[in-house]
């Protein structure tokens, strides 16, 4: 039900990205002296099963204004890279308290508290270095680069995605809609603004990927939450997880969830309206939002 | 009656230590305002205002003042520092790490705040650094920016700070730390992110790569001095004086200086770095080299 008839295919869009981008990570993290770090470091950036929906989705706003793909990969790879540190530090017994992350045990468990801790400390700045250092500033000027510097930053920083966590932990009974739009949006927002900076967006342009990206990473919360509830129903408890957060779903029941991700679908294509002008290009954002809620296709990948 | 012979220009070293430590804590003042979430906001202004002496954003402006820079061009790059440096300290003092419960004779973040919000508060120091010295430098080249971005990155990863405190973690308890791995780890711990400090602000202020890399040996060599000198201090200092727990690297059968070549040979070591670290400044215009030079001195006489 895209607003376009042309064909596109996400899945291989999204596999062939997936492919170029672990390849970038695993080189951009060798493992050397002292080894425990850059092992627990790759244990969670190169994990099995990573989706790498920040990568993509920064990569997809940018070639929505056309521009070699090269541009865009550095920052890419960063925001993999900042993503996993925020989901180690997430994961530890003082926080959420997962023992588990996509189906493996989680970095902590493995590697120890402080390991994790330092792993999550260490990563934040590779993000950083792997941008300055790799971006080519023959297709990217230096102030574009420290406008995504800055917007990485903020995103994962005090007012972003450690006030969702906070609130999550700590917060009042009606901070639901900051912690999902900060816990879950916020990566994903950073992560469409980053393409469109990078590129020299407008600033209006900017705000609209702003709302896309927002609304995309709650959808796709949202439908996970529900399609693991669904998943539970019948079955015993599936959770392993001792502090459970709060969701749509666990406030607000299945039905009225799935109501919000239909709104957030809604949202989240009327902010592409204004991009009609760039055609095909904008084809792989409007695809990542019938993707969230139909999960049309499953492969190793995903 | 004979005209007074002119005097040579001296340098007030502590006038010049508090009037720049006072313009830093204004400067991180108001870069780290309390907002909401008001709770991380507070654990962070907590460790980050808790006083210390700011010897590392004074390296960065005193670099960049030294290489034709001024305060102002480098003092956002100085308080990203002190953020770093403050960020370190909260999760080097949590329980699953060095588990201590003083910092600069105050109960350490985590005793007040809660261990989670000291996590967070330590990444959101950690990420405002980098936001702070992308938004807040002004009147730099973006390119400049760029590379100060990449040093201070390197500096504080798995290259750098972290592979210090790694190599320490899985020290503890180890009988036979050589001289080369104890230099590993404060190389890496300490001496980074000073170096990174001196390096910043020779940067900004427009400093040559000759300059630049001069001044980063002039850093490297008071990074180790500063760690010597601290090992001296925890084996002849009480905890009062320290103000924090004296003795423990000790008890936790941490390697120091003084425990791997004695008293008198760390003293010498000392104070041959410090040589070192003074004919890196040759050449540089004297009145401006002053506050470096005044600098490796405080570190290598202080006595806390």
């Amino acid at each position: 039900s895209t607003t376009t008839s042309v064909k596109f295919d996400l899945k291989t869009y999204w596999s062939n990205l997936i492919g170029e981008i672990n390849k970038n990570l695993d080189d951009a993290i060798q493992v050397q002296y002292p080894d425990l770090i850059y092992r627990a470091m790759r244990y969670s950036v190169l994990a099995k099963g990573a989706k790498r929906a920040p990568p993509v989705m920064c990569i997809a706003a940018y070639e929505l204004f056309g521009g070699s793909r090269a541009a865009a990969f550095p920052t890419a790879c960063a925001l993999e890279m900042v993503h996993a540190a925020s989901l180690i530090h997430d994961d530890l017994p003082c926080m959420d308290d997962d023992p588990s992350r996509r189906g493996q045990p989680s970095n902590h468990t493995v590697f120890g508290v402080d390991m994790a801790i330092l792993a999550g400390d260490a990563l934040f700045p590779l993000g950083f270095r792997h941008i300055v250092s790799h971006t080519p500033t023959d297709l990217v000027p230096e102030s574009r680069i420290l406008r995504v510097i800055a917007e990485i930053a903020r995103s994962v920083g005090s007012t972003g995605m450690a006030a969702g966590q906070f609130l999550d932990l700590e917060g009042g009974p009606n901070a639901i809609d900051f912690i999902q739009e900060k816990k879950f949006g916020e990566m994903s927002e950073c992560s469409a603004v980053c393409g469109g900076l990078l590129a020299g967006a407008g600033e209006e342009e900017i705000q609209s990927l702003r709302r896309y990206g927002r609304a995309v990473g709650v959808l796709y919360e949202v439908v996970d939450k529900v399609m693991e509830e669904r998943k539970k129903t019948g079955t015993e408890n599936g959770s392993e997880k001792k502090k459970q957060g709060k969701s749509y779903v666990s406030i607000y029941g299945v039905e009225k969830a799935m109501k919000i991700a239909e709104d957030l679908r809604e949202k989240a294509k009327r902010e592409l309206d204004g991009f009609e002008k760039y055609g095909d290009r904008v084809v792989p954002l409007y695809s990542f939002v019938d993707y969230a809620v139909d999960r049309g296709f499953t492969t190793d990948v995903w | 009656l004979k005209p007074e012979e002119p005097k040579p220009l001296k340098f007030d070293f502590k006038d010049y230590m508090i009037s720049k430590a006072s313009s830093v804590n204004q400067a991180l003042e108001s870069a780290v305002s309390a907002k909401e979430p008001l709770k991380i906001h507070e654990s962070m202004r907590y460790s980050l205002l808790a006083g210390g002496k700011r010897v590392r954003p004074i390296l960065c402006i005193a670099a960049c003042e030294l290489v034709g820079g001024n305060e102002s061009i480098s003092m956002p790059a100085a308080c990203a520092i002190e953020m770093i440096h403050t960020m370190s300290l909260i999760h080097d003092d949590l329980p699953c790490m060095d588990n201590d419960d003083l910092r600069r004779g105050k109960p350490t973040n985590h005793k007040v705040f809660g261990e989670d919000v000291a996590v967070l508060a330590g990444d959101a120091l950690l990420a405002f650094a980098f936001e702070h010295i992308a938004t807040a430098t002004l009147g730099v080249p973006p390119a400049r920016i760029v590379r100060v971005v990449g040093e201070l990155a390197k500096a504080i990863g798995a290259e750098g700070l972290v592979a210090g405190q790694v190599v320490d973690i899985n020290s503890e308890g180890l009988s036979d730390v050589g001289l080369e791995h104890l230099e590993f780890i404060h190389e890496h711990k300490t001496a980074k992110l000073l170096e990174a400090s001196v390096v910043l602000g020779a940067i900004l202020g427009g400093g040559s790569n000759e300059d630049v890399e001069k001044l980063r040996k002039f850093a490297r060599c008071i990074g180790l001095l500063f760690q010597v000198v601290d090992d001296i201090l925890d084996v002849t200092k009480s905890s009062q004086e320290l103000g924090k727990t004296a003795g423990k690297d000790l008890v936790a059968d941490k390697v120091t200086y003084p425990k791997l070549m004695g008293i008198d040979e760390s003293r010498e070591f000392a104070e041959k770095l410090k040589r070192e670290a003074e004919e890196q400044l040759v050449g540089f215009d004297p009145l401006k080299a002053a506050p470096l030079i005044a600098l490796s001195n405080y570190i290598a006489y202080r006595q806390n």
